[in-house]
């Protein structure tokens, strides 16, 4: 099948994090290999720009662990690339992000944990609050735009007013308040996370109101948890269509997230292989390209050029086998699934569980260049 | 109504570059991209400092359009883009 132009890639440029969010969205049996060196991501970046890219985000771990990120700043513009900077804010001064600046670096998503300190710090597993509300203003005071980043989960979702509040005090113009999705770390701890039906429906509330009050000022994205959907996302906008990923020891993904959720999904490395080849040949990428591979009820669905039949990740977590349709999906056979850990979730009436704190990769191998 | 002396220029971590895929204007902003038509691609790449009466004078002269037609246009196009945060003025 002819491959489409990819429009953004995905950089994570490490695994290593200081914090340790038990919803990390990173694998949980994160391979401890060497990462890629500053020139080995320069020439990714060239031959992801060279594909059609435009833009480029540095994610991780935290990317700011790396301490060449100014030159792969500088690499990406230099390749015309738009360069978003994905963090946690932890590891930023004023000095680094002049540099980063001076490099060329468009903007900057900052995560936080909640609005208040002692329900972020122990979220975040560190004492990470002020230091965010520092880098916020280190970020403005360099001229760099803003956007503001909460994963929303049951221990954070009843402050969304406090939340929203947080934000317009940050004068950020975006915000994602994004509820927590179930891959990676935050599928481990699931049972802690998953908000109850009437935290969503209060959320929501909420959520629409400041959507609307704010409206002009600050651009809300809020984004419900899948399992409370009844059709699935279009995820990535279809596989292999838009979207790249390339991970810290090169391997590369059609998403983050496959790479744990998919374990039969052989990835390709940019270290064997061109981005190019990888991108248009390789069975990783073309495996959920198209609709061809749909099964029913997505194969006869008139959806199907819509949804993409949803995530591949959350089908291989949720029923075994990532070519089933997204159960999230009410059209699914497999929506019992989601429906029984609702239910589930009913039952103990929301009641706080334990989760287990993301930890970093057990060998940090960094070989930047000299 | 956008007024004449008003100068449009790109909102912060905006950027105007070249599509070497399509060869069009693209505007470039965090987590977004926007394809530009010829119209837009013209008015931004004027948005330096300009006020909206220069912008409108220098596309007339340029397609030997009509002034007030254009100036419509420009209006519109620049109300939409600043609705998308895009865009401010001056």
């Amino acid at each position: 099948m002819t491959a489409p132009r990819p429009y953004a890639l995905l950089a994570e440029v490490t695994y290593r994090c200081p914090l340790h969010c038990p919803y990390c969205s990173n694998p949980t049996g994160m391979r401890s290999d060497s990462e890629l060196t500053t020139d080995e991501w320069r020439r990714v970046i060239r031959e992801a720009a060279g594909l059609g890219v435009l833009q480029i985000g540095f994610s991780g771990g935290e990317p700011l662990m790396r301490e060449d990120l100014a030159d792969l700043v500088q690499g990406a513009r230099k390749a015309r690339l738009y360069t978003n900077l994905i963090t946690s804010g932890i590891g930023l001064d004023e000095n680094r992000a002049r540099v980063l600046r001076d490099a060329g670096l468009d903007s900057v998503q900052l995560s936080f944990q909640s609005d208040h300190i002692d329900l972020a710090d122990e979220i975040a597993g560190a004492h990470a609050h002020q230091r965010k509300l520092d880098a916020a203003a280190i970020v403005r005071a360099a001229g760099i735009s803003l956007s503001l980043n909460f994963v929303i989960h049951r221990r954070n979702i009843d402050r969304l007013p406090q939340i929203i509040e947080l934000t317009e005090t940050l004068s950020a113009g975006r915000v994602e308040l994004a509820n927590v999705q179930f891959y990676g770390w935050a599928f481990l701890n699931r049972a802690a996370l998953l908000p109850t039906r009437k935290q969503i429906a209060r959320a929501r509330e909420v959520a629409t109101a400041a959507k609307t009050r704010l409206a002009g000022k600050i651009d809300i994205f809020y984004v419900l948890p899948d399992y409370y959907e009844t059709r699935p996302k279009p995820c990535l906008n279809g596989w292999g269509q838009r979207y790249l990923t390339v991970n810290s020891i090169g391997d590369a993904l059609p998403c983050p997230t496959a790479s744990s959720a998919i374990p039969d999904l052989r990835f390709e490395n940019v270290r064997q292989r061109s981005l190019d080849w990888i991108w248009r040949e390789s069975e990783s990428f073309n495996r959920f390209r198209g609709t061809a591979w749909m099964p029913e009820p997505c194969r006869s669905c008139p959806q199907k050029e819509i949804d993409f039949g949803g995530c591949r990740c959350q089908a291989a977590l949720l029923t075994g086998n990532a070519a089933n349709t997204d159960p999230v999906c009410t059209l699914s056979p497999n929506r019992v699934r989601v429906d029984a850990v609702l239910r589930d979730l009913d039952r103990s009436s929301g009641q706080t569980s334990e989760w287990t704190p993301r930890v970093n990769p057990k060998k940090d191998a960094v070989r930047p260049n000299a | 109504m956008i007024p004449d002396h008003a100068q449009p220029r790109l909102a912060g971590g905006v950027r105007l570059e070249i599509d070497a895929i399509t060869g069009k204007g693209v505007l470039l902003f965090p987590e977004g991209i926007l394809e530009l038509n010829e119209t837009a691609q013209d008015i931004i790449t004027r948005c330096d400092g300009l006020t909206l009466r220069e912008i409108v004078l220098g596309l007339a002269q340029e397609y030997d359009a009509d002034l007030e037609i254009l100036g419509v246009d420009v209006r519109e196009t620049l109300a939409d883009l600043e609705r998308r945060k895009l865009v401010e003025f001056a």
